[in-house]
């Protein structure tokens, strides 16, 4: 039903992201970067991907540079779509954008704690989250200054509001901060991809429900993983976690009084896939390979649980191409764009780091 | 040799000699003990030049671990978290304390470096994703850092070290090429002046003992002269008093004197 008038608004958003979908580089292509020797010799390989954003590069470009260049080709193609999207669509694409908003959100609360001057930190926020009244945080001088008059202005207020009072600004860590903020979010987001009357009961509801699911309980895991040997107490723990999921409400009460990895295995455990990724790393096994990414240097040859989840996330949005008619394409793109720029970071920083042997620890889907 | 003329400007006498002696003496005590000295530091020297060999070979791959460990966080956060680190320390948490060696009457400060406990300020940081590699990344530098300060210590005290094996060195040259020659010198000096003296003495008593012989021979001449001019006279009186009277007789013969 939803295919009869989805073209008149959004068929030619979905039809350019479809076309930028097809813009991503291929493990073809990242076999090509991964046997470069320079990153002048990777620059040249990226030309066709990435052309002029690569163009004004200096001979030899440091990988912070070249991951600049990248998102920033993210950057104006995502303010394409958000410029021709209207209705639903557009209130969609500014939800994608929320979470980036939050990062750049703490960033000027830290600033602003620390009384630095917080317009030179405009530019270090990221582009994406970036909103209209984000210059005015900087005004405030003080956290009640901020909160009162300067945050409630902004589209993140519902997520403060019930959740964080301004002495909590003062008092709590700017990591829980920042994860309350994007608990409130993620909420918000499923609600309102189920809700919302143009998208309820559309593949977009479907795939969307299924990925901020995904996201939710990597989220719940990862920061009960990272609590471990912090002063981070339960009954705070267990307000960080979304109250969605397919962790929800069981898995998540387990994981509110997992004291170590053991622990959180058995929380995962009513989740078929989350179980499974456990048993790859090995994880509560006794002999764990860490929990973190490539293990930190010591490079082992199982996965990480955070590489799982990438990976995971990675074969979810490239699954939302599969569908028609559906908006999470827009945020299956971003994900696999952001994944992109993260991939060619590492490979350039293999390179120029000399570190051959773990280059090929990038993650490809197509 | 460094001439004649490299002495020290004392009187030759019997005392100054003792005292050179003395001096010399001293000086060569001197020289053994700081050769010794020299020595001893030059071992700790080439010890420590092998051991600022290896900590910075260790240094080059432990920064580059740590560099990489950076990528990985950057790669696992997918962001910029040195603003937010950089503020959320608070207090130093890896410290540095000196202390002092003591090589052969040398102070050399060596780092030692220490990490304060429970002083975890950014332990939340990478909280939902992420934070694993932050504290990863976190020890990977304190590692780095450890190596740094144990460096330091080593360049610090190889520098004190070549400086004081300078001015050891110089003094031993000093004292193995201007002292000790020249108190030889002076010693040898004052030897051959006393042995003049000593040979001038013997022959002011060569020639006065020559005089005194030379006098007594002319007295004894003079002597024996006279004797006999006194005989003749006497003989004369005789023949001319008793001519040819008993020789037997009363008058004694006036006593021979030689």
């Amino acid at each position: 039903m939803e295919g009869l008038l989805y073209n008149v608004n959004n068929g030619y958003i979905e039809g350019i992201v479809r076309g930028y979908r097809n813009g991503l580089l291929t493990g073809n292509n990242y076999n090509n970067l991964t046997q470069c020797e320079t990153i002048d010799d990777l620059k040249l390989q990226l030309g066709p991907a990435y052309g002029d954003f690569l163009a004004s590069l200096p001979p030899n470009p440091s990988t912070s540079t070249l991951a600049a260049k990248t998102t920033e080709k993210l950057i104006s193609e995502f303010r394409y779509l958000r410029a021709n999207a209207v209705g639903s669509l557009a209130k969609f694409i500014d939800y994608l954008t929320y979470g980036y908003m939050i990062d750049n959100v703490a960033l000027l609360i830290t600033g602003t704690l620390h009384e630095r001057d917080t317009r030179e930190l405009l530019e270090r926020c990221h582009p994406l989250g970036w909103f209209e009244t984000m210059p005015v945080l900087c005004v405030a001088t003080n956290i009640e200054e901020l909160y009162n008059s300067v945050l409630i202005e902004t589209p993140l207020a519902p997520y403060f509001k019930g959740s964080l009072s301004h002495q909590d600004l003062d008092e709590l860590n700017i990591e829980i901060i920042r994860n309350t903020l994007y608990k409130n979010y993620l909420e918000d987001f499923h609600n309102f991809v189920n809700t919302d009357s143009d998208i309820a009961g559309t593949p977009t509801a479907e795939v969307m429900t299924e990925m901020l699911e995904f996201e939710a309980d990597r989220r719940a895991i990862n920061i009960t993983l990272n609590s471990f040997g912090t002063d981070l107490t339960k009954e705070k723990r267990k307000k960080l976690y979304p109250s969605f999921g397919r962790l929800y409400p069981e898995g998540s009460y387990m994981l509110s009084r997992a004291d170590d990895i053991e622990g959180v295995r058995l929380a995962v455990e009513g989740v078929n896939d989350y179980k499974n990724y456990f048993d790859q790393t090995g994880l509560g096994q006794g002999n764990g390979a860490g929990a973190g990414n490539m293990s930190g240097g010591a490079g082992g040859d199982s996965k990480s649980l955070e590489d799982i989840f990438l990976q995971r996330e990675m074969e979810i949005s490239k699954g939302a191409f599969t569908r028609q008619f559906t908006y999470s394409i827009v945020y299956a793109w971003v994900k696999l764009r952001e994944q992109e720029t993260r991939n060619i970071t590492w490979i350039a920083e293999c390179i120029a780091q000399n570190q051959k042997e773990r280059i090929n620890n990038y993650i490809s889907v197509f | 040799m460094s001439g004649a003329g490299n002495r020290e400007a004392v009187f030759p006498t019997r005392q100054s000699l003792g005292l050179m002696k003395l001096k010399l003496k001293g000086a060569q005590t001197g020289h053994d003990l700081l050769k010794r000295k020299s020595e001893a530091l030059t071992k700790r020297f080439r010890e420590i030049t092998r051991r600022i060999d290896e900590a910075k070979r260790k240094m080059g791959r432990v920064m580059q671990i740590a560099a990489f460990s950076l990528a990985e966080v950057t790669y696992a956060v997918g962001g910029d978290i040195g603003y937010q680190v950089q503020e959320s320390a608070k207090s130093a948490r890896f410290r540095v304390r000196t202390k002092q060696e003591n090589v052969s009457g040398v102070f050399l400060p060596a780092f030692e470096s220490f990490t304060t406990e429970g002083n975890n300020d950014f332990g939340l940081t990478g909280l939902g994703k992420g934070g694993q590699q932050v504290q990863k990344c976190r020890e990977t530098y304190a590692r780095a850092v450890e190596t740094l300060v144990e460096l330091a210590s080593l360049q610090t005290a190889f520098v004190i070290l070549d400086e004081v094996i300078k001015v050891v060195n110089r003094r031993v040259n000093a004292i193995e090429h201007v002292i000790i020659p020249r108190t030889e010198n002076t010693i040898k000096y004052i030897n051959s002046e006393l042995d003049e003296l000593d040979r001038e003495e013997f022959f002011r008593l060569k020639k006065v003992q020559n005089k005194k012989q030379r006098d007594t021979a002319a007295q004894d001449a003079e002597i024996i002269a006279k004797r006999k001019a006194g005989e003749q006279k006497e003989n004369d009186r005789e023949n001319e008093t008793s001519g040819g009277g008993d020789i037997l007789g009363d008058d004694e013969d006036a006593d021979v004197i030689f």
